[in-house]
């Protein structure tokens, strides 16, 4: 889409090396300033403190640590990275849990290289990066909750019929463009309506959160 | 390793039984020392009475010890337990006279004797438990001689007693052997994860990353990007295939089931939480869906790519299959029906109906093809 203008900045987490140094390398090759890269879930966050890269990509499946929580700390405390998350197909729960976290998107391995250049510059952009794999999660995630029952709680996001026929269309594999001419809206409310979708789940995420550290007692951040 | 779980599974389920049996004949050996002491005086041959009782206590204590662990809970110890206790109850015939033995005093082995037929039982089921009751039955009657309602009345109870323990034992080692067979198929579970994670973790990186460095370098490199590419998907299948007992009531997760669908070509997407049906259903749903993935396979070109989409609405089920192939043209499949060629439309029509379900078929010319199967849970059948 758009030329690259201004670097973009990365930082790969993943705990195999070999997958580690390809993405580095692949993205170095096409213009990408990788600034760092982790093995696991503690140093991502230890690293991305110093160097605040703009997207960092992150591996979920890394044995102990878990960049569930990763992802969950990187987006709360720095506000201009963005998490992109780069993993196997069948780690589907762990996939929403990082989403709900914060994530802005979610990309398969097997993409393509061009696929992961596009996402990342997208991400950087502030797009979320819909695969039909997520779509299907978070549409999943929505009936989820909303299937708990009258007495459910009034706070509980829930999504418009057309975010829902969005959603549907980006699991069925249309892209934005398609989604726009099928539904005759513009390219852009397409995109708003997709990330409105990931934004309302990530708050509800934050409030049960707070919620839940209030009930427990544990709202008294020693950082703050 | 597993071998002794298996064991240990039915020694732990068989231990009361043995215990019970043990405690039996404890209480039954106390008895019977109670009988002796109180009509001693009226023995033939005191000396042969105390003798037999000498030897009630000793194998009293013996078997207590061997039955407690499971090494001496064996065949020929059992044998020689049934035997030993037939001949002291025979020796009652010469430990008392003609005239004791036809009051209904009791023999020198009292009940003591009838707990050969509970372990006899424990170790062999019914046949062992009726073999033993009925030998025990014999020799008590023999050495009496002759047949009164009480003697009747106490080879019925021999008997079943040996049936009913016999049976009780049986039962339980069905149990245990159902229970390690659960065990088993847990621990199958369990390895298999085990394998799926370390696959995932090491074999599927590297043929991920020489697929896609290989198609980025060309030519050779390139053929052999394909066949990791391949490899790849296939073990992914493989380690993301659900494991074949996983059905409870009858009802399985159809999310996985769906996702072995995947290729590189093949998107799946389903939903995080477990979408439960009949395995009826679910085998169908998923044979659909590779029925119409195989069709776009065919029609739809070596370049296009399909999806599979899988909601749960509470209610219905909804599964969705899409490719991005150039579609068919207008009036195709109307005539081709009516030609009786279009196999796959009347086919995923046909096994729709069959669910009850409802079918909805999208397509325009450059715009692919689009399943939409709604099936109503629980309903039809």
């Amino acid at each position: 889409m758009t030329e690259t203008t201004a670097t973009v900045s990365v930082m790969v987490v993943d705990d195999h090396p070999i997958w580690r140094n390809g993405v580095a390398r692949d993205l170095a090759e096409r213009g990408f300033e990788v600034l760092a890269t982790a093995s696991d879930g503690e140093a991502a966050v230890r690293i991305a403190r110093t160097v605040r890269p703009a997207v960092v990509l992150m591996d979920l499946n890394m044995g102990a640590s878990t960049g569930v929580e990763a992802t969950g700390r990187i987006t709360t405390e720095l506000p201009g990275t963005r998490v992109l998350v780069l993993s196997a197909s069948g780690e589907h729960s762990d996939v929403l849990e990082a989403v709900k976290a914060g994530a802005s998107g979610y990309l398969l391995k097997s993409a393509s290289v061009e696929e992961l250049v596009d996402a990342v510059r997208r991400t950087a952009a502030g797009d979320a990066v819909f695969t039909a794999g997520l779509a299907g999660l978070v549409l999943g995630e929505y009936r989820r909750m909303a299937a708990t029952g009258p007495d459910a709680d009034p706070g509980t996001p829930r999504l418009s019929e057309r975010e829902t026929e969005v959603l549907r269309l980006v699991a069925k594999g249309l892209t934005a463009r398609q989604i726009a001419d099928r539904l005759v809206i513009s390219h852009r409310t397409v995109e708003n309506h997709v990330q409105s979708t990931l934004r309302k789940l990530q708050l509800h995420n934050r409030v049960e959160l707070a919620r839940y550290a209030i009930e427990h007692g544990l709202d008294g951040d020693p950082d703050e | 390793m597993s071998t002794s779980t298996a064991e240990d599974t039915l020694a732990s389920t068989m231990a009361p039984l043995w215990r019970g049996a043990v405690l039996f004949r404890v209480g039954t050996f106390v008895f019977a020392t109670m009988g002796l002491l109180l009509h001693q005086s009226e023995y033939q041959r005191q000396w042969l009475g105390w003798l037999v009782l000498g030897v009630m206590a000793g194998w009293t204590v013996f078997t207590a010890y061997a039955y407690s662990r499971e090494s001496g809970r064996r065949a020929p110890i059992v044998v020689v337990d049934v035997l030993l206790t037939l001949v002291l109850i025979g020796l009652s015939a010469l430990v008392l006279d003609r005239g004791y033995l036809e009051t209904p005093r009791p023999t020198i082995t009292t009940v003591w004797g009838a707990s050969c037929i509970v372990v006899a039982a424990i170790h062999g089921g019914q046949v062992g438990g009726l073999l033993a009751g009925g030998t025990n039955a014999l020799v008590s009657f023999l050495v009496r001689g002759y047949f009164t309602i009480d003697i009747v009345r106490d080879t019925v109870m021999l008997i079943a007693v040996g049936f009913v323990i016999g049976m009780a034992s049986t039962t339980a080692r069905r149990s245990a052997m159902q229970l390690d067979q659960a065990l088993r198929a847990q621990a199958a579970t369990a390895e298999r994860e085990r394998l799926a994670r370390s696959i995932h973790d090491g074999v599927l990186q590297v043929l991920s990353r020489v697929r896609r460095r290989g198609s980025e370098v060309g030519g050779e490199a390139a053929e052999l990007a394909k066949l990791a590419g391949e490899q790849e998907v296939a073990l992914r299948s493989l380690i993301s295939a659900a494991p074949p007992d996983s059905s409870v009531d009858g009802e399985v997760d159809l999310g996985p089931q769906l996702q072995v669908l995947a290729t590189p070509q093949v998107q799946v997407s389903v939903p995080a939480t477990p979408v439960r049906l009949p395995t009826s259903t679910a085998t169908e749903l998923v044979a659909i869906a590779r029925e119409a993935l195989a069709n776009a396979d065919k029609h739809a070109g070596p370049d296009a790519r399909a999806w599979v989409l899988l909601e749960d609405l509470g209610d219905d089920v909804v599964l969705s299959v899409r490719d991005n192939g150039p579609g068919i043209p207008e009036g195709r499949l109307a005539e081709a029906e009516a030609e009786g060629r279009m196999g796959v439309s009347r086919s995923i029509r046909g096994r729709v109906a069959d669910l009850g379900g409802s079918l909805a078929l999208l397509t325009a010319p450059g715009d692919g093809v689009e399943w939409e199967i709604k099936v109503r849970r629980g309903g039809t059948e």
